[in-house]
């Protein structure tokens, strides 16, 4: 089994940029073992800019294996097919109850994969900027 | 001008398989209309031993915009990894031939996007998609 991710990245910024393209078959930690767990594609919707627990890595069913080869996919997919480029979701890891740090800002549209510690209390933590309501779609690959 | 960004992302470790293909096109903080204009490119071999700044937020033009980050491990060995750290805080370790794009706020002057190598020295390369970066007099 294999998870593989590509990113495509074009843009004229730069006449002569000739972009990036890169595969990465998502591997256990150290290894070139298959990652084999995954949360599933899941979908959440907010309508509050209060900060939520998107993903609690204490919550798991399945125990991950910590500091490991983990990957977070958020999309910003907006909401009834309406994407909003003046509105983002605050993405952070931490804890809701105690310290977060900022990752950026997700705005209507954006996407992003980034590599996670599954560590307990270092939740993948969103707030929306707004109270209207947003939807994210997200999956998490872990060991 | 513009830039896009787009991921596939394919998974059989479902019954059903998981397959995703989302692209965007990266915007200045709040616009629909007006594009990331600024890219700084680069590449590193990054020793171990180390935690070091990769891209430094002690930038007020780059200050809760809308930053966008491609760092790519180029290692061959699947041993050898990078630590990404923003602020003290760890995001994740990026195996040989592993990437992240990410949003990158650059909230204030420590959150920088830090990096550390270990198991040997890691090559990277890395892509930043801004709004604009203070030079340094001369």
């Amino acid at each position: 089994m294999a998870t593989t991710a590509t990113i495509s990245i074009s843009s004229d910024v730069i006449d002569y940029f000739g972009g990036i393209s890169k595969t990465m078959t998502m591997t256990k930690a150290g290894t070139e073992i298959d990652i084999a767990e995954t949360t599933g594609f899941s979908r959440r919707k907010l309508a509050a800019t209060s900060a939520v627990d998107l993903i609690t890595m204490a919550n798991e069913l399945v125990e991950p294996t910590d500091n490991t080869a983990a990957k977070v996919y958020i999309k910003n997919i907006g909401n009834n097919g309406v994407i909003d480029k003046s509105t983002f979701v605050t993405v952070s890891i931490g804890d809701t109850g105690g310290t977060t740090q900022q990752v950026g800002r997700l705005y209507g549209g954006d996407w992003l994969l980034m590599p996670v510690t599954v560590v307990d209390d270092m939740d993948v933590v969103v707030a929306p900027s707004t109270d209207d309501a947003v939807v994210l779609e997200y999956t998490m690959f872990f060991e | 001008m513009a830039t896009t960004a787009s991921i596939t992302l394919a998974s059989d470790l479902l019954t059903d398989a998981i397959s995703v293909s989302d692209s965007t096109t990266c915007m200045k903080a709040g616009s629909a209309s007006d594009d990331l204009d600024q890219m700084e490119l680069g590449c590193v071999e990054i020793a171990t031993g180390t935690n070091f700044d990769l891209l430094n937020a002690d930038n007020a033009l780059n200050k809760d915009k809308a930053n966008k980050v491609y760092v790519c491990n180029d290692s061959t060995d699947e041993t050898y990894y990078v630590v990404i750290t923003i602020d003290a805080i760890v995001l994740g370790r990026l195996y040989a031939g592993d990437w992240m794009f990410i949003p990158w706020g650059a909230e204030d002057a420590t959150a920088d996007i830090e990096i550390q190598a270990y198991t040997g020295t890691n090559k990277i390369s890395y892509a930043w998609f801004h709004e604009g970066k203070t030079l340094i007099s001369a």
